[in-house]
């Protein structure tokens, strides 16, 4: 054992990193099953811990059977088909509806942004009121979105928007500040518009780094994603979530928060992929 | 009519306000390339941000061909220190950056004309790279991929490309090591000649405003905490001959270490 071992100049060996970087793993699933198994020998109707053979079963009726309340239409014959019609896929989409609406709407809250830090009119027009806006707990909002845009689906991606738009708009604000001032006076002693800078120059390079806080920020549209489903609303993942929990599904449960898991991973490495693509240039510092 | 005119420009900054320029009076006619030199924090660079039209005097007024500007526009090209080319964009990309936004708005860039003319614009950046010394294999390379020297040579040929008739240089050969400074002062005497333009160039370093310019300018502040003026206005003998530089260079450092008497005349000698 050499002597640095578990200090800073340790230099564990390629196969030791991926070793301990799958311990954790190994070691929760482990003493998930040791403790179930022994929840199962005492009492085999235990509905806390279910097994991998519950789970499975759980999962397969979620992913090729209706949900519950669909069970009235004829069940489709074929495979694919089935998993169109199922429960898991119903959810899903609903949920990734609402998700990428809400998205779609921070497009706007980037523009925002832009125009105020390089726009001196919009700047003093809009920050202090975003700075207050930003300091509203979105949540605290809910009741009042609920009378306001009825509990459909307006409300909660209203919800997500108002919870997640501040940052953004302050973030890229921020961004569009710390653009030197060499880069939009180059740009106009070149000929370039007011518009060719804002668009051209400083949107272009700081557009990396917007992404990369919208990847930071996919947890909190998650977040307030799952409360909108939660308290009101007849699919999504969030929905199943809550109301299985009145009947202690947790054979269901549980691979839906690792589904949901899985799929906001997918999403961070897709845009990361997506960011490095776009963006050959650009080197995280 | 001088082709830059300033007139008894004053400006402050802060709170208390701390003068950086009283009264500086100072004419430039077409063709000439005037060094202006002086100690770090003595107003330089804030003097070449009030001909750029990116900041406004408090008082006195800054006539471009017998205008005022109030912001920076493609008469007058601008090579900064750093921050010169644009990250997200290629070298050729860079170059032609300017022709393509003079010709061309947003929605316009959406044409079939535009696309015809770019390959125009193209064939002149690659002139202008084998003019500036640049490999056409550099041409796909974004600026992080190059050198100190080369971004800066690249800086250059964007702002010549649009040939503006004052190019306004802000220390921008300050970041370089000795040897490229060298190379790049002869590519922009060379570049200077060929063109005419009428250029301002930024230094604190005395060996290379008497290298480069026809005329060099030393700011300098009287007492410590008033504003800088025009000390000295020295025609450069044209060639200049190495033999003169010595005295030129004392002259010209007495001139800006006036206000504070202690500090070594060598400080400002910083050879290349």
């Amino acid at each position: 054992m050499p002597a640095a071992f578990l200090l800073i100049h340790a230099k564990p060996s390629r196969a030791w990193s991926v070793l301990l970087s799958w311990t954790l793993f190994a070691a929760g699933i482990g003493a998930y099953f040791y403790v179930s198994h022994a929840r199962h020998r005492d009492n085999p109707e235990d509905r806390v811990m279910p097994t991998i053979a519950q789970m499975a079963r759980g999962m397969y009726n979620a992913a090729l059977q209706p949900a519950e309340e669909d069970e009235a239409t004829a069940p489709p014959d074929n495979f694919v088909q089935r998993f169109f019609g199922s429960m898991l896929w119903k959810d899903t989409r609903a949920s990734a509806r609402r998700f990428f609406y809400s998205m779609a709407l921070l497009v706007p809250a980037v523009l925002l942004g832009l125009h105020m830090g390089l726009f001196p009119y919009a700047g003093s027009f809009f920050l202090r009121f975003i700075l207050f806006f930003d300091k509203i707990v979105a949540l605290s909002l809910l009741p009042i979105l609920f009378i306001a845009f009825g509990i459909d689906e307006l409300a909660k991606v209203m919800l997500i928007v108002i919870g997640v738009a501040p940052t953004i708009i302050l973030d890229t604000f921020n961004l569009v500040r710390g653009v030197p001032a060499e880069q939009t006076v180059k740009a106009f002693t070149l000929g370039a518009g007011d518009f060719d800078v804002a668009y051209r120059v400083v949107l272009k390079q700081v557009m990396p780094r917007i992404l990369n806080s919208i990847r930071l920020n996919l947890k909190s549209v998650m977040l307030f994603l799952f409360a909108g489903e939660m308290i009101a609303s007849t699919d999504g993942l969030a929905f199943r979530i809550a109301l299985l929990r009145r009947h202690m599904g947790m054979d269901v449960i549980i691979p839906y928060v690792l589904w949901v898991a899985l799929l906001l991973f997918l999403v961070d490495l897709g845009m990361r992929r997506l960011n490095r693509m776009l963006h050959p240039w650009f080197r995280e510092s | 009519m001088p082709l830059i005119e300033i007139r008894d420009v004053s400006v402050a900054y802060g709170t208390p306000t701390r003068p950086v320029l009283d009264r500086v009076s100072l004419a430039i006619e077409e063709g000439e390339f005037v060094c202006l030199l002086g100690q770090t924090g003595c107003g330089k660079s804030t003097l070449l941000r009030l001909v750029l039209g990116a900041e406004r005097p408090a008082a006195g007024r800054i006539l471009v061909d017998g205008r005022v500007h109030h912001q920076p526009d493609r008469t007058r090209g601008y090579v900064p220190q750093k921050y010169s080319l644009f990250p997200d964009k290629t070298v050729l990309d860079n170059i032609t950056f300017g022709p393509e936004v003079c010709e061309f708005g947003l929605a316009a860039r959406l044409t079939p004309r535009f696309f015809r003319r770019r390959r125009e614009f193209r064939r002149q950046a690659f002139e202008y790279l084998q003019r500036i010394g640049l490999e056409p294999s550099d041409a796909a390379k974004y600026p992080d991929q190059l050198s100190g020297g080369m971004q800066q040579r690249v800086a250059i040929a964007q702002a010549l490309i649009t040939r503006p008739r004052i190019l306004l240089m802000d220390e921008a050969f300050s970041a370089l090591d000795p040897g490229t400074r060298k190379g790049m002062q002869r590519l922009i005497r060379q570049l200077w000649k060929d063109t005419g333009a009428t250029i301002l160039f930024v230094t604190h370093n005395t060996h290379e405003a008497l290298r480069l310019g026809t005329r060099v300018v030393v700011l300098a502040k009287e007492m410590p905490d008033s504003g800088s003026r025009v000390m000295l206005d020295l025609p450069v003998p044209e060639p200049c001959r190495d033999d003169d530089i010595p005295r030129l260079v004392r002259r010209l450092e007495s001139a800006s270490t006036s206000s504070d008497p202690l500090a070594p005349a060598s400080a400002l000698s910083e050879k290349w």
